[in-house]
């Protein structure tokens, strides 16, 4: 959010350690978050595949989970349920 | 061996199951073990789950859905109704989404979900299944006694506790994994903290419930698996077909009770009419044939009883007969 505050950087180093991570781990970061995201959606489809139709064992945990993943459904049933095509696999 | 000192001779043991074909007398004796341990001070849970229950009917009482039922000092009955323990589920799941997020009313969509959930036959299952493992884990009786379903449900039900075991160190595993990518991430961008995560607590809290009872159930020292049988023939050849299957899935098998029993004495009555004496000497063959199969694995020999076994007094009678009365 805006009113937020940044986090105070040191002058000219805080700027050098920013483009080194700009260079070296932002690239990684954001492998690792995607990658985060896919298992996300994959450990949904692994507890809660009957609301897609797929039956998934056992129901009755599943329940359990559902309130965590609430608002997460939509999202992953949209990214489960949406055509592919060539662009799925450049990305 | 007899039953009173498999009984007496394992202190240890807290976990009693009765199992076998339907209709051969396991809840009569499961309910007269569970009333000779009571009269000898020990604090006793007997329980079904099965929908058809006829702990209710043995002890002439309505005990269905009500939780443990004080029978008599020490104790206790309760009949599970998975129904109801389902809806109250669904009911807790609901308002849990509610609390949450905020919202009026949980969202179609999910509700939908809740809904067809539940309408699956596994859910009835699963619900059974983990009343079950809400029954053993609490710990509060010296001896659980547990009057199973017919075998085939049986089976299905002590080998749940295997398959959730290992899907639930799966998916536990899994989402392990998705907190080290979130650790690295935190690491790369310097944050120091990571959100904590509630669905891995919810699933460690799942997976300690089913290690507990699935670990109890294959227990030799804590656990008794004891067959009721008949002696008829096709009783004879299932309950062997059953043992090794129940092997296999390391339910720990303590013994045989063969039930109803005709007296032998009947035999040498000199007027018998020829259906009794067919009867008799059919079932002795049919003796010869467990002693062979079962040997000194067998237990107790009930005979049957000239009335049926109902309410405390004839159960009292048969602990006798099968226990003897001295302490």
């Amino acid at each position: 959010m805006a009113e937020e505050k940044e986090p105070k950087r040191g002058g000219f180093l805080g700027v050098f350690r920013d483009i080194v991570y700009g260079m070296s781990s932002h690239e990684m970061t954001r492998h690792a978050v995607r990658t985060r995201a896919s298992m996300e959606h994959l450990f949904i489809l692994i507890t809660m595949g009957d609301l897609l139709g797929i039956p998934i064992l056992p129901p009755y945990y599943s329940l359990r989970l559902l309130p965590y993943v609430t608002p997460q459904i939509a999202s992953w049933k949209r990214r489960m349920l949406r055509e592919r095509d060539i662009t799925d696999v450049l990305g | 061996m007899s039953l009173r000192t498999v009984f007496e001779g394992r202190p240890d043991r807290r976990y009693v199951m009765f199992g076998g074909k339907g209709g051969l007398g396991k809840t009569t004796l499961s309910a007269t073990s569970a009333f000779w341990l009571a009269s000898h001070g020990k604090r006793v849970l007997l329980f079904s789950v099965d929908p058809q229950a006829s702990l209710s009917d043995i002890f002439q009482r309505d005990i269905f859905g009500k939780g443990p039922v004080s029978i008599m000092p020490n104790l206790w009955a309760q009949e599970v109704d998975a129904d109801r323990r389902i809806r109250d589920y669904q009911d807790e799941i609901r308002k849990k989404i509610i609390d949450m997020y905020g919202f009026e009313r949980v969202p179609e969509e999910i509700d939908n979900y809740i809904a067809a959930a539940s309408a699956e036959p596994a859910m009835e299952e699963s619900a059974i299944f983990d009343a079950v493992v809400d029954i053993i884990v609490q710990g509060d009786y010296d001896y659980y006694i547990y009057d199973l379903v017919p075998l085939g449900h049986a089976l299905y039900y002590l080998s749940m506790a295997k398959v959730y075991d290992e899907w639930i160190n799966k998916i536990t595993k899994l989402r392990e994994d998705m907190g080290q990518y979130d650790r690295v991430a935190a690491t790369m961008r310097r944050q120091e903290t990571v959100e904590e995560d509630k669905i891995l607590e919810e699933l460690q809290y799942i997976k300690t419930r089913i290690n507990a009872s699935s670990q109890i159930l294959t227990d030799k020292r804590r656990t008794a698996f004891f067959f009721v049988l008949v002696p008829e023939d096709m009783i004879i050849l299932d309950t062997r077909k059953a043992a090794e299957l129940f092997a296999r899935f390391d339910v720990p098998i303590s013994g045989y009770v063969v039930n109803r029993v005709l007296p032998p004495e009947l035999g040498r009555a000199p007027s018998l009419p020829p259906y009794l004496r067919s009867r008799i000497s059919m079932q002795e063959k049919h003796l010869e044939r467990i002693r062979t199969a079962f040997g000194d694995q067998v237990l107790a020999y009930v005979p049957e009883m000239e009335r049926d076994v109902t309410g405390l007094p004839m159960i009292e009678r048969l602990a006798e007969r099968l226990f003897g009365n001295g302490r």
